[in-house]
């Protein structure tokens, strides 16, 4: 074959600075925190509710939930995936681990091995989804659409009510301090932290981005594919269970409608984090702005009463704006 | 239809192509090719793989504008075409990969572009039906297919003759025909040729590309030989013979860019016996050494990646065994690898990187396992191995972070065969592992060929040059239509005799 050399930019234009690097690498993360200021900033200024300690700390409680199901959700995402049963397994969750509370008489010596059973139910419909979806090869959204819509008949079947009789110390899981941080948003922080690591730092982890960006490719680079995405799945559904066991201890009943629209939200988040929804591309970093986003803003709605109407249209254009940003021109 | 005599129009040249060039990322895959096409004729077009033949032939039908060059048809001078201005101009081309959809009836796809309308502009099915009807009537050849029939029922070969009868429908004067025989079992190919012959009796062009020497000397009358994006011929059939053609397809001047031999076979890694593999891999035995380059060549589609891909357990084995030091071989590419049995693969860009990401993320990849510690990747290990494989592959930048996306062609190889062995393999099979790479980066990748066999790994080098099979390997397997169809010693290495092999031709 007939070759020119080829030049290799050994010496490429002007060297960008470290700086300008470090915006150009992570163009999408520091953009969704600047939108995080700009809200929190404006909210500050103009409305003295907004800037009480305690209106902020609420912020962070009210991004607990949503942030577990999103954790999850990530790790999906960044397979290439997406897990639309999030909702329904922290319900399944709830309600399975309440129904039984009440039928010991909210026995308080339940609590460990209740809660041990919830992991262990996510871990099992985790495994579900993802042996599923490798067995199939079937798209993910239907695989998982699918299991949600079964686990939503299975879940209406257990109560249609609220389900009393949660031992009260199952309720201070939630509520202990530590001084006046809640010690909620301390666990919740280490989570966030595991999961970074776990996403950057751990060989499963850095599976999960190879497997995004190309099944081929990961596989001729020796990573055990079905593997991978199994985990993932069952990763997802625990954080899932997680927030189900939270979300019971904060509502303190076993409630039918729990985590209604986590799912889709999750999703939102990990978008608005700036995770590809194609796989092989994002952060942790990035999912939890895309959660703190939605908390602030979401509290923010409710202290200026913005009508719910109006909420919806808001978040629709935010996550539209948002995310036309992040489409950079060359790769249109 | 209309008929246009032979007489009236044979020996007017309709097709002229001047000086093109092309060129992609710096590479050239055409580099001033002549050619010219005469009403009334059948052109073979013949060359190695990566001569320019396909580069040439989107060209012509306006899929890739010419850097360079003129394209006269029918006397006008064009710089380059558009896909639907080739159309119109009566240009068309049949692939091996059929551009038909299997759902629909044949009167449906060759009418596809262009529906018959009747009354209330509702397609008059009639009349499709009819048109398809005596357009594969006009191929002349017993055909018998029912306009009717769902695509998807069809032979494979029913399926090529509604591809040229939908050339037919925009009355195509100049028709290409890229390898149309490899797809046909050979029970077909009287069917094909008498269509063929037929359609250039009508007055039309047809420039037909083949591996097959043999069929080029049944069908042709002129043949033009490329290689290296240039024409090195144009002959009248009967003015040459197997043998030019040969020699002119490699004919190429030796450079010393392969490092002396140096190494000293082993014993055996890997013992291939009897293998049957995905319907296209044939009762292919064959066994490597440690220390040892055995070669693979063949043209495209004789089973040689298939073979490659099997090794390190992507596809299911029919039948036969592969046993690699002694046991049965690992039947998944992560099993392989943790004993040390790895695959280059071809195209780097499908199969290599995970283009997205990082140089440092690509490297790492199959790696891990080595920056562990208890279960946290470290990454001081992590940048020194990183470090040290992009100075040994010399990789440019040296840019740890750097996006492979961005990079030449060259150094994407340089990665995708540094991520391997920095694995410590064992024996690494090179799937096309200089195809599309600059010089400087062929030649570092040789050296690192010869370095394994130093250190006694086992390589497998399948490849489409001749040339790095023959400077490199200590034997030469060549595969020709999924079969092993011999092996050729080092004294006896000669492109002539593996491309007697690989094209199955008897030298006259």
């Amino acid at each position: 074959m007939a070759v020119t050399y080829q030049s290799t930019r050994d010496h490429p234009m002007p060297r960008p600075s470290q700086w300008s690097k470090f915006f150009r690498n992570n163009a999408s993360i520091i953009l969704i925190y600047a939108i995080i200021l700009l809200v929190i900033g404006t909210a500050a200024i103009s409305n003295e509710n907004f800037r009480t300690p305690s209106n902020l700390l609420n912020i962070l409680r009210q991004s607990i939930i949503i942030g577990l199901i999103a954790i999850g959700q990530s790790i999906v995402v960044l397979t290439g995936g997406m897990d639309m049963s999030v909702a329904q397994v922290a319900r399944i969750v709830g309600l399975t681990v309440a129904t039984i509370f009440a039928a010991q008489d909210s026995n308080p010596a339940m609590i460990l091995p209740l809660i041990l059973l919830g992991l262990v139910m996510g871990t099992l419909l985790g495994a579900f989804n993802g042996l599923l979806i490798t067995r199939t090869h079937a798209n993910p959204f239907i695989i998982t659409f699918g299991i949600a819509s079964i686990l939503r008949g299975v879940n209406l079947a257990i109560s249609t009510t609220p389900i009393r009789g949660i031992p009260a110390s199952y309720l201070h899981i939630y509520d202990f301090k530590i001084g006046i941080i809640p010690a909620n948003v301390l666990v919740m922080a280490l989570m966030w932290v595991i999961a970074y690591l776990f996403t950057t730092r751990t060989r499963t982890g850095r599976a999960l981005f190879a497997v995004g960006g190309s099944e081929r490719v990961a596989q001729l680079s020796a990573i055990r594919y079905n593997r991978t995405l199994v985990i993932s799945y069952i990763l997802c559904s625990i954080s899932a269970a997680i927030a189900g066991l939270f979300l019971l201890s904060r509502t303190g009943v076993g409630d039918p409608s729990a985590a209604e629209g986590m799912d889709f939200q999750s999703i939102v988040a990990v978008a608005l984090g700036g995770i590809s929804l194609y796989g092989g591309k994002g952060s942790m970093v990035g999912t939890l702005g895309g959660v703190l986003l939605l908390a602030s803003l979401s509290n923010v709605f409710n202290l200026l009463q913005v009508n719910i109407y109006y909420q919806q249209l808001l978040l629709g254009l935010i996550v539209l704006v948002t995310v036309a940003a992040y489409k950079s021109p060359r790769s249109a | 239809m209309v008929s246009i005599s032979k007489n009236s129009l044979s020996n007017q040249t309709i097709l002229t192509l001047k000086h093109i060039e092309k060129s992609f990322g710096g590479i050239h895959a055409l580099a001033g090719v002549l050619f010219d096409l005469r009403a009334g004729e059948i052109h073979a077009l013949v060359g190695e793989n990566g001569a320019g033949k396909s580069t040439l032939i989107k060209i012509i039908t306006g899929a890739y504008t010419p850097d360079r060059g003129i394209i006269e048809i029918n006397g006008t001078t064009y710089d380059s075409l558009r896909p639907t201005q080739a159309r119109e101009l009566g240009i068309a081309a049949v692939y091996q990969e059929f551009n038909l959809l299997p759902e629909l009836s044949v009167a449906e796809n060759i009418s596809l572009g262009d529906q018959p309308l009747g009354r209330l502009s509702l397609i008059d099915m009639k009349r499709r039906c009819d048109r398809a009807y005596e357009l594969l009537e006009h191929l002349g050849a017993e055909t018998h297919i029912d306009p009717n029939e769902l695509v998807k029922y069809l032979t494979i070969g029913e399926q090529q003759l509604v591809e040229i009868a939908k050339a037919l429908a925009i009355n195509a004067r100049i028709l290409i025909m890229d390898e149309p025989s490899a797809v046909l079992p050979s029970r077909d190919l009287d069917r094909l040729f008498a269509v063929i012959r037929a359609l250039r009796d009508d007055g039309r062009g047809i420039i037909y590309i083949s591996h097959r020497l043999n069929e080029v000397f049944e069908l042709a009358d002129r043949v033009t030989v490329l290689k290296d994006g240039q024409t090195m011929a144009t002959k009248n059939i009967n003015d040459t013979h197997n043998a030019e053609l040969v020699s002119l397809m490699v004919g190429r001047p030796w450079t010393d860019m392969y490092p002396p031999k140096d190494n000293t076979p082993g014993d055996i890694l890997l013992d291939v016996d009897k293998l049957c593999a995905e319907g296209t891999v044939f009762d292919v035995s064959f066994n490597v050494r440690a220390g040892e380059v055995v070669g693979m060549a063949g043209l495209g589609g004789s089973g040689r990646t298939t073979v490659c891909r099997t090794l390190v357990g992507l596809g299911a084995i029919r039948s036969g065994q592969i046993t690699y030091m002694g046991k049965p071989a690992a039947r998944s590419p992560a099993a392989a690898a943790r004993v040390g049995l790895v695959l280059v693969p071809e195209d780097r860009k499908a199969f290599g990187l995970v283009l997205n990401q990082s140089m440092r993320f690509n490297l790492s990849l199959p790696n891990l396992s080595k920056f562990l510690q208890m279960g946290v990747l470290r990454s001081q290990p992590e940048k020194e191995a990183i470090k040290k494989t992009i100075s040994d592959m010399q990789i440019k930048p040296p840019t740890p972070e750097i996006s492979t996306e961005n990079m030449s062609g060259g150094n994407q190889q340089k990665i995708v065969v540094g991520k391997w062995l920095l694995a410590n393999p064992k024996l690494v099979i090179f799937d096309e592992p200089t195809r599309g790479v600059d010089v400087g980066a062929k030649a570092e990748i040789y050296m690192r060929i010869r370095e394994l066999t130093r250190q006694g790994v086992g390589v497998i080098m399948a490849s489409s040059e001749l040339p790095e099979l023959i400077g490199l390997s200590d034997r030469i397997l060549v595969f020709h239509e999924g079969r092993l169809a011999g092996e050729v010693e080092r004294a006896d290495f000669s492109e002539e005799a593996i491309m007697r092999l690989a094209t199955a031709t008897e030298l006259a």
